[in-house]
């Protein structure tokens, strides 16, 4: 009951505070302004520095209750609290002077107005940082510019997302926003320091803060999820989180609330996968071999050899550097192959479908290392052996062998590919079994042989 | 006197001295301009300059397709009679929609006057097929056995309720007509992969009625027409005009086109409208296609099991079937945007019966097509689209009949699939309520999906743009998210 009454007391501080503020300013202005000091006039400074001090005593009491209820770190009260005090001690001083009709020279008045003004200052302003945060006034000068901590996320390169993190990255600047003002080193309401994760998870007065895997039994998540409406909403004040950032929260504490948890792990959430997408842009799908490849881009120079009527060819991207060529005339011939060897690392995607190729022709293709896909069907010259000269295409993840010569002996070549993915291998002379057996051993590789 | 005091006024302000002296220097201005370049006059300065700048950009980004197959279904078929299950439009058999369903939105000028609005569950079974347990209806066997090559968006919407504004919106992304169609788009900023054919050719299906289908749904709008779609007829000319008249050889014609070629270029140097270019691009290529189209139209060299696949029709030039089995043709020749239409989806009435015959023509080419593309190969760069230009009611238009129906136009959902190039396989994106009547999940719209389209073939839709009439234009206009779920 008792504690209870403090505390009311208590948080009528920060109203009664004014009284005295108010009271000293107009005090001393008139004991500045008005220069013919009559009786009554010298009656009404000697009044108002009773009230400054009767009014100062009650705030600082009731400051004191405030203090004692747990909201603050002693050390941050400590010169609020001191200064405080003794500017109620110097009000009182004032009056008694006055009140015995002491006869202050000028230059000891002034001093005596002066030191009372630095100390309003300075207790106001330590009050203020308690209430306000810190850095509140300086955080709010007009005409100053402000440093912008935080990248916007949407600014983000996309080659960067993998290095991301859900806490760091996506989840700190929301509570950043939203609850660290209260919930700090400094000032920690309910006894939660938000700031450092792991304080954060230990939680405050009322128990821990988040529960790793259980997002609806950890206590912040429940409170930033309560009805509006609920007594113990947070934040208590200003916008609410958004449903979105409550979702990733959720999501969050539920895959175990790691500090280090890396946002592309969304990948295997589609709910989160398109949130991440409409609220921050981010694609996180994975990369393929050529989206991580840079290569400089090719001059006309270079691409002199291709402008010829036998070949086709455009840019697959706006750098200019990765090439899809196709050979269009019905025969094909080593010429034909130097011409491409001098873009042998921009050569990405190559058809060289039904134009009478050889394996000998073939084995140039041996050091295209950045090929992706490969079409060399309907080319009934290409055995096994020219497939063995592709064995060192790395990259290759697409190739397209229909109507070709090879044999299940092909297979052993195939299978050293490691990017392949897709096998086309309709009429040609591998038989069903050679298949089966080259799909038991590479099963990431898609083989399409027929209907 | 004050109507004439406000007359005194405005003279005051604008004496015809005043006019004369303004404008004469705008309009000397104005005439300068276009003498030195007649371009200017047209509004098209910034054409030469896209050729050189953006366009030289593109692609954008890495593609996953090189090509689009669109087996457009004109006249929009009904998705709940195909692929979309609503068993609770069965439960509730003839029962009226729900008011809370129904909503407050127009209905069309044939369905809403009607006293009762009648929930019609489909007649036809449905199953759940392939690893993806995708929902088919009996409607469709063939196509039902690839399910799990195909991505459903089962929540496309669009703006328009009548048949012309909407198919021209997907066509064009505009329910106005005038604007490029989507080949047209892709042949102006992507270019031509074989020179010897056009890269944007339309197939329609012979001797179907219903919605009319008309060339300027594949209309260059205002992109010089060499990149308008070319229609590849069924029967004697694929193209129309196309072959010398008799007695010019091939000779004659081409020593024709050569000083024809000069005298347009000196035309050209003259006043520089860049659609003589285009004039004698188009020559070029009829050129070119008088031997390149006679060969891709020939298909007997096509073994007999193809035309097993793709179904006794096939071997029927202008079927539905005949027409897939050339668009593979194509593909294979590197056509770029390849428009196939097959009308006959607008079941007002009659609907059980109609919609057996539309899907019997149409399901074992369909699933044809996609089967000889993946053997092939071309299913990893080309992708097929499947689809109509809205969806049909969830309540009978006329009176419902335990064994028979009528659906009106749906523009508020309905059902595409695609498959191919960089689409993900066996899925399905988006749902409708249970009645079938409104979007549950994910939304997409007409401009997402040409968005997305755009998005596959290395195109971002914001980037490609043309400037007409004083502001520039895209596919998309202002509109358009690509949707990410669908990309492999």
């Amino acid at each position: 009951m008792r504690s209870e009454l403090f505390d009311f007391l208590g948080s009528l501080h920060p109203l009664m505070v004014h009284l005295p503020i108010g009271i000293i300013l107009l005090t001393i202005a008139i004991d500045v302004f008005m220069r013919n000091k009559n009786n009554s006039v010298q009656r009404v400074i000697t009044m108002g520095w009773f009230f400054s001090f009767f009014s100062g005593l009650l705030a600082a009491l009731f400051g004191w209750f405030l203090g004692d209820s747990g909201y603050y770190f002693e050390e941050q009260i400590n010169i609020h609290r001191w200064s405080g005090v003794a500017l109620v001690f110097l009000s009182f001083m004032i009056w008694i002077l006055l009140f015995i009709n002491f006869r202050f020279n000028k230059s000891f008045k002034q001093s005596i107005n002066i030191t009372a003004i630095i100390l309003l200052m300075l207790t106001g302003h330590f009050g203020g940082e308690m209430t306000h945060g810190q850095n509140y006034l300086f955080d709010n000068l007009p005409f100053v510019k402000k440093e912008i901590s935080l990248t916007p996320l949407s600014e983000v390169e996309s080659s960067e997302v993998d290095s991301l993190y859900v806490f760091e990255d996506l989840i700190f600047p929301v509570l950043e926003e939203k609850c660290i003002t209260c919930h700090n080193e400094n000032r920690a309401y309910g006894g939660l320091n938000m700031n450092a994760f792991e304080s954060m998870m230990e939680g405050g007065n009322s128990g821990s803060g988040i529960q790793k895997g259980k997002p609806y039994e950890s206590l912040i998540y429940k409170r930033i999820s309560f009805p509006q409406d609920h007594p113990k909403f947070m934040p208590p004040a200003g916008v609410p989180m958004s449903y979105d950032q409550i979702a990733i929260m959720e999501w969050w504490i539920d895959k175990g609330a790691k500090k280090q948890m890396p946002i592309n792990l969304a990948r295997n959430d589609s709910k989160m996968l398109r949130l991440m997408e409409v609220l921050y842009k981010f694609d996180l799908r994975e990369k393929t071999y050529l989206e991580t490849l840079k290569l400089p881009g090719l001059s006309s120079e270079e691409l002199n050899g291709l402008n010829d009527e036998k070949f086709i060819w455009r840019f697959l991207n706006a750098e200019k550097s990765f090439l899809d060529v196709k050979f269009t005339a019905k025969t094909i011939q080593k010429v034909d192959l130097l011409i491409m060897q001098k873009v042998k690392e921009n050569v990405t995607w190559l058809n060289l479908a039904d134009c009478m190729l050889s394996d000998e022709l073939l084995s140039y293709l041996g050091t295209f290392r950045n090929l992706t896909r490969l079409k060399i069907q309907k080319n009934p010259l290409v055995t096994d052996k020219g497939i063995d000269g592709l064995k060192e295409l790395k990259n290759l993840s697409e190739l397209n062998l229909y109507g070709t010569s090879v044999t299940d002996a092909a297979f052993i070549t195939l299978g050293q590919m490691t990017a392949l993915k897709k096998l086309f291998l309709w009429n040609t002379l591998v038989t069903p079994s050679g298949i089966k057996n080259f799909k038991t051993q590479n099963p990431e590789i898609e083989v399409i042989a027929g209907l | 006197m004050h109507c004439n005091d406000h007359h005194h006024h405005e003279n005051k302000n604008y004496s015809r001295r005043d006019f004369l002296t303004k404008t004469s220097l705008g309009l000397g201005a104005l005439s300068l301009g276009s003498l030195i370049s007649p371009v200017n006059a047209y509004g098209q300065s910034d054409f030469l300059n896209l050729l050189e700048s953006e366009k030289m950009k593109l692609p954008h980004f890495i593609p996953k397709a090189k090509r689009v197959i669109y087996l457009f279904q004109s006249g929009a078929p009904s998705q709940l009679d195909l692929f979309d299950f609503k068993p609770k439009l069965n439960e509730m058999f003839g029962k009226e929609v729900p008011k809370s369903i129904l909503g407050e939105q127009r209905l069309t000028g044939m369905s809403s006057g009607q006293n009762s609005f009648p929930m019609a569950g489909s007649l036809f079974k449905f199953n759940q097929h392939g690893q993806s347990g995708a929902w088919m209806s009996e409607l469709m066997p063939h196509t039902a056995k690839i399910v799990d090559e195909l991505c459903f968006i089962k929540s496309m919407y669009t703006n328009a309720i009548n048949h012309d504004p909407a198919i021209t919106m997907i066509q064009t992304g505009s329910e106005l007509p005038g604007r490029p169609s989507i080949g047209s788009w892709l042949s102006y900023g992507l270019g031509t992969d074989n020179k010897n054919l056009p890269e944007f050719v339309v197939l329609v299906t012979k001797g179907k009625n219903g919605q009319p289908i008309y060339s300027r749904l594949w209309g260059n709008g205002f992109l010089p027409s060499q990149h308008q779609g070319v229609q590849f007829r069924s029967g004697k000319d694929a193209v129309l005009y196309l072959d010398n008249p008799p007695g010019v050889t091939s000779d004659i014609r081409e020593e024709q086109l050569k000083s024809l070629k000069k005298l347009q270029s000196m035309h050209y140097a003259d006043i520089g409208d860049p659609e003589i270019l285009t004039k004698i691009s188009n020559y070029e290529m009829a050129y070119r296609m008088q031997t390149s189209v006679p060969e891709v139209m020939d298909v007997s060299d096509e073994p007999q099991y193809i035309f097993d696949l793709y179904g006794e029709d096939s071997k029927n030039p202008g079927t539905f079937a005949a027409n897939c089995l050339l668009a593979r043709k194509l593909a294979e020749k590197d056509v770029k945007f390849i428009q196939l239409y097959h009308r006959g989806w607008d079941q007002h009435g009659n609907l059980p019966k109609d919609i057996k015959k539309q899907a019997k023509e149409t399901d074992q080419a369909t699933a044809a097509l996609i089967k000889d593309l993946k053997q092939r190969g071309l299913l990893e760069d080309t992708l097929v689209i499947w689809g109509g230009e809205f969806g049909r009611t969830n309540y009978s238009q006329g009176m419902l009949k335990p064994d028979n129906y009528g659906r009106d136009h749906h523009p508020r959902c309905f059902t595409i699939f695609m498959a191919g190039a960089g689409v993900k396989k066996g899925i399905t994106i988006g749902s409708t309520d249970e009645f079938g009547y409104n979007i549950a999940e994910r939304p997409v719209h007409i401009h997402d999906f040409q968005a997305t389209l755009m998005h596959l073939l290395g195109i971002d839709h914001e980037k490609l743009t043309f400037k007409f009439q004083g502001r520039r234009y895209r596919l998309t206009d202002v509109h358009g998210n690509v949707v990410n779920e669908v990309l492999a």
